[in-house]
């Protein structure tokens, strides 16, 4: 191959590497904001706002029961309805 | 240690009934005494009702920075909290809409007023909001911004039980259940076959009235419905729950939302947003893992997150 030809292929595959090189960081940068808008807008949906039974958190969530109620039979000790 | 007798007292507060159950019988005094002392300092700080009440003062400050107690502060960040937690669907700014409804006096009294106008008429639009509401929580002080009016009743009361509860287990060191008008918390070691709670539309219904009995040990269980705290207004029948987004009464596919939570006052956070949101409450309590019962107008029942089977025939 001539020596012209050589070094024009050299350039262009210089050329090629900056162009993919700056599209990664493109890419990275783009893929790092997105991460982050998606981490503050589920820390905010209602349905993540809940912890583990036994976790109290006064600031974030909606504390689950450590257990379920049970099914019992009969009447209650007190009534729970609206007042 | 505990044993199987349970102590009962039953009082009225807050415009409605309080039950207090020990699981040492010599301490009911105690209980009361600290209910008692609690429950005052809380109506003090949130009545809509007693003009010289925190809330009152607040709602006529005009959107002037007013400085607040420690009770009121936790109080208003119970229902800021409240409000996040639901998207919103749990306002603590619908003063104005209450009012605007004519639940503008103790209910006893609206009941008793019948279709009698209110004060402040006409409907009120959609909520100011609770980003509105400026607490700063450290200095003590609180603004109300755009006019908002508040009204703590969707969490203070069961704020209320959750506070009574805890102070009386951690005073006597034994199980305690504290309901305020269907508001139930508890704490400390339970009875030895936990604490019987019978779910039904309205608080002061007889204890076999339709619905079901469960058991909690721990934390508390809380009660909405659209058809207990009603009245009639220009002809219509109004409720107490309103729907922040248009500040009108919810227009709910339930009647009925219980809920148990690890506290009185997520429950209740729970259940009131559950009224508003209607059909799609079953899927964010299912997300959420909160076992929730939730009656339709015709008597049908739905359950979540490992609420018991319930007879379906029990319901109505």
């Amino acid at each position: 191959m001539p020596q012209h030809d050589i070094g024009a292929a050299v350039q262009s595959r210089d050329l090629g590497m900056a162009k993919i090189t700056a599209l990664s960081w493109r890419a990275g940068a783009a893929g790092v904001a997105v991460a982050g808008l998606l981490t503050v807008v589920l820390a905010h949906h209602p349905a993540a706002g809940t912890v583990p039974a036994g976790h109290r958190d006064d600031h974030g969530s909606i504390l689950i029961p450590a257990q379920p109620p049970s099914q019992a039979p009969g009447a209650g000790q007190v009534t729970s309805g609206s007042s | 240690m505990t044993t199987s007798a349970v102590t009962r007292d039953t009082f009225e507060v807050f415009g409605t009934t309080a039950v207090l159950l020990v699981t040492r019988p010599g301490v009911i005094g105690q209980a009361r005494s600290i209910a008692d002392r609690l429950l005052a300092e809380i109506d003090l700080a949130c009545s809509r009702f007693r003009p010289d009440s925190e809330l009152s003062r607040l709602n006529a400050a005009g959107g002037e920075p007013t400085p607040i107690s420690s009770t009121f502060t936790d109080l208003i960040a119970v229902a800021l909290r409240a409000a996040r937690l639901t998207g919103g669907d749990v306002d603590p700014t619908c003063g104005r809409a209450l009012t605007g409804l004519g639940y503008d006096r103790d209910f006893a009294d609206v009941r008793a007023a019948g279709d009698a106008p209110p004060r402040l008429t006409g409907p009120v639009g959609p909520v100011p909001g609770w980003t509105r509401v400026q607490l700063d929580r450290g200095g003590r002080r609180v603004r109300l911004e755009h006019g908002a009016q508040l009204d703590l009743g969707a969490t203070a009361k069961a704020w209320a039980a959750d506070k009574c509860a805890e102070q009386i287990a951690d005073r006597t060191g034994c199980g305690v259940l504290v309901s305020l008008g269907g508001d139930v918390a508890v704490a400390g070691q339970p009875p030895p076959d936990d604490w019987r709670i019978r779910v039904t539309d309205d608080h002061a219904a007889p204890q076999w009235a339709a619905g079901q009995t469960v058991t909690i040990s721990s934390g508390g269980l809380a009660t909405s419905s659209t058809t207990v705290r009603a009245w009639t207004l220009g002809g219509r029948k109004v409720h107490h729950i309103i729907d922040p987004s248009t500040g009108e009464p919810a227009r709910s596919c339930w009647r009925t939302v219980s809920v148990a939570a690890g506290t009185c006052t997520d429950a209740n956070t729970a259940s009131t947003a559950a009224i508003v949101r209607g059909a799609a409450a079953l899927d964010w309590l299912h997300d959420a893992g909160l076992p929730a019962r939730l009656v339709r107008h015709d008597g049908t029942v739905e359950t979540t997150a490992g609420w018991p089977y319930d007879d379906p025939g029990d319901a109505a």
